[in-house]
């Protein structure tokens, strides 16, 4: 008897049996048809299997690294999620770059708070293993809080020079982000796009204004990544490299900097 | 020449071998007595698994000294190894042990067992050359020899340098660029990959970093040492003002970027010793106001790098930065 004929007469023993035992027989039925699956193509073929593993990752784990549901829902950002928090705190450095007539190029550094959420909408199952779907599109909206150094402006020329100072920069920001994931090995690198506003601080002006927020990211998991973004504001534009980690890596270090001032007294 | 041909036609003249119980496979080639492999060099003999040996190629003794070697009887000496194939496994040729011991010999692979088995602990959270990529959160506590230019405006006056400390937070992402292969397993040679995290000294300097962090391992048990290189790109964050103020304040503070490297010495991912640099670039451009100016300043340290979650390490760099805010006094 071929794999569908026994399928359909296993599905027609299944229709007249109880609603209890149908729960398990179903999988069967659906372990049949997975015989006569005829995708086939480089999106629905499985990782190749290796005969090397590291000591210290030996197996596969069955779940993603914090997270429930099989992967529904992950705290962390992994390589087979279909939904994933983000959550992450940075620092960057870069340049602050004001209009031509507000004062000369000055450098900027910041440190942020991010956090959000991101869906992969098209996951592809190979074999129907729902525990190995997987897709290269990640979709989801960023929102963070930073604060930066202040900003100088000079204005005039000659004699008659105004000089302003503040003292930071605050800004908050969202933005919608695109996330390519580059392999399916876990913790894999992908590249991140995130584009979106910024509500800042414009200048030594003490007006807060939207402008247009952007950046290219690229990630390792959910742990760490570095990014490259900007802020165009209204005669102010900010552009920063920076370094991001989890929220998990990075609590420990926020509390051992935030307690070393506190003890030193620097608060 | 008949002398010469006598031990061939007395081979000929020999009856066959009875056949061993089981069944034996067919003979290919028969050897002489003299040159029967030794039992323990072919395991399945003592097994009583049936064996046919291709490319009989005697063990030529060694020729006495007053027999000259023209008018040995012994055939030609071969060049390379015997092999045995078993016979009737209906597949390949599949060697024995110790033709697999003679391939090992012949390309330098090791013969003994994996060097280890018991796996990293702590799920890589502390780096192990028996893991692949992993993150580690680092504190290090250290003496720091500081300095700062003076204003050249005003002659080079203020050219200070002062002891201090300095504890610094980092978050490593380990990549395996090198990875070694022992048996099945791999293992990290060397990682390479993004860091980032806080600096902080005397008179609430603080300041962020951004780089690379490169680990070399010259072990692969979980004690190993290693040889660490990190270097980035450091930026002012804030410090202590008193501008305009009766007590200072930590503010924001502008710097432009300069940068840190150091190399250590660690053992496992445990600890390292530590001794690096640190530069800050002036800004002291002519359109920059004389209010926003810095002057270079740099740095350098020795002290001890780890990872927070045995403890000591996080401990040492709290304590660090909490005494050289308290003990030292920014000139």
């Amino acid at each position: 008897m071929s794999p569908s004929l026994s399928a359909i007469a296993l599905s027609s023993l299944l229709a007249a049996s109880s609603p209890a035992d149908s729960a398990d027989e179903t999988d069967l039925v659906e372990a049949d048809e997975d015989e006569d699956d005829d995708e086939y193509g480089p999106f629905f073929e499985e990782e190749a299997p290796s005969d090397l593993e590291y000591l210290g990752q030996p197996t596969p784990r069955k779940h993603p690294v914090l997270s429930v549901g099989d992967g529904a829902f992950c705290f962390v950002e992994g390589t087979y999620c279909k939904a994933s928090m983000i959550l992450s705190a940075d620092v960057g450095a870069g340049i602050r770059a004001p209009a031509s007539d507000e004062g000369p190029d000055l450098p900027y550094a910041q440190f942020t708070f991010r956090g959000g959420f991101a869906i992969r909408p098209a996951m592809i199952r190979p074999n129907r293993d729902k525990r190995k779907a997987w897709g290269a599109w990640g979709l989801g909206v960023v929102s963070s809080w930073s604060k930066g150094t202040g900003s100088v402006t000079v204005r005039g020329s000659g004699q008659s020079l105004t000089e302003e100072e503040t003292n930071s920069t605050t800004v908050f920001r969202i933005a919608a982000i695109n996330q390519i994931w580059l392999s399916k090995r876990k913790h894999a690198t992908h590249l991140d796009f995130a584009f979106g506003g910024a509500h800042s601080d414009v200048l030594t002006s003490g007006v807060r204004l939207w402008g247009t927020h952007a950046e290219v990211g690229m990630g390792f998991g959910g742990w760490g990544g570095m990014f490259l973004s900007g802020d165009f504001l209204d005669r102010d534009t900010r552009v920063v490299l920076g370094f991001r980690g989890h929220g998990i890596a990075a609590a420990p270090i926020i509390a051992m900097a935030l307690v070393g001032l506190a003890a030193g007294g620097a608060l | 020449m008949f002398v010469s041909l006598a031990p061939f036609v007395a081979l000929a003249l020999q009856p066959a071998p009875e056949p061993s119980v089981p069944e034996p496979a067919p003979v290919v080639a028969a050897e002489p007595e003299a040159s029967e492999p030794e039992p323990s060099a072919d395991p399945r003999a003592s097994e009583g698994i049936p064996t046919a040996v291709v490319a009989p190629e005697p063990e030529t003794p060694e020729p006495e000294a007053a027999e000259p070697a023209s008018t040995s009887p012994q055939q030609p000496v071969a060049d390379n190894e015997r092999f045995t194939v078993a016979a009737g496994a209906g597949g390949p040729p599949f060697y024995d042990e110790a033709d697999v011991a003679a391939l090992r010999a012949r390309h330098n692979i090791r013969t003994e067992a994996r060097e280890r088995e018991e796996g990293p602990r702590w799920r890589c959270l502390i780096a192990d050359p028996a893991c692949g990529r992993n993150i580690e959160v680092n504190a290090l506590a250290a003496y720091t020899y500081r300095g700062r230019q003076g204003d050249v405006r005003g002659g080079g006056q203020g050219d200070p340098r002062w002891s201090s400390g300095r504890a610094q937070y980092d978050l490593w992402v380990n990549l395996p660029v090198m990875p070694e292969v022992v048996g099945d397993k791999l293992f990290s040679r060397m990682t390479l990959g993004p860091k980032g995290g806080l600096i902080f000294s005397d008179g609430g300097s603080t300041w962020g970093n951004l780089g690379m962090a490169f680990r070399y391992w010259l072990g692969r048990g979980r004690w190993a040492p290693s040889v660490e290189f990190s270097s980035a790109l450091t930026f002012k964050i804030g410090e202590q003002q008193t501008k305009d103020r009766p007590e200072p304040k930590w503010m924001m503070t502008r710097g432009p970027v300069g940068f840190t490297a150091d190399i250590g010495i660690g053992v496992g991912g445990f600890g390292a010793i530590v001794l690096g640099g640190q530069y800050d670039s002036p800004l002291a451009r002519e359109d920059v106001p004389d209010s926003v100016r810095t002057s270079a300043a740099g740095a350098f340290f020795i002290g001890f790098r780890g990872n927070i979650l045995w403890g000591a390490p996080a401990a040492a760099a709290v304590a660090t930065h909490a005494i050289t805010q308290r003990a030292v006094e920014t000139p």
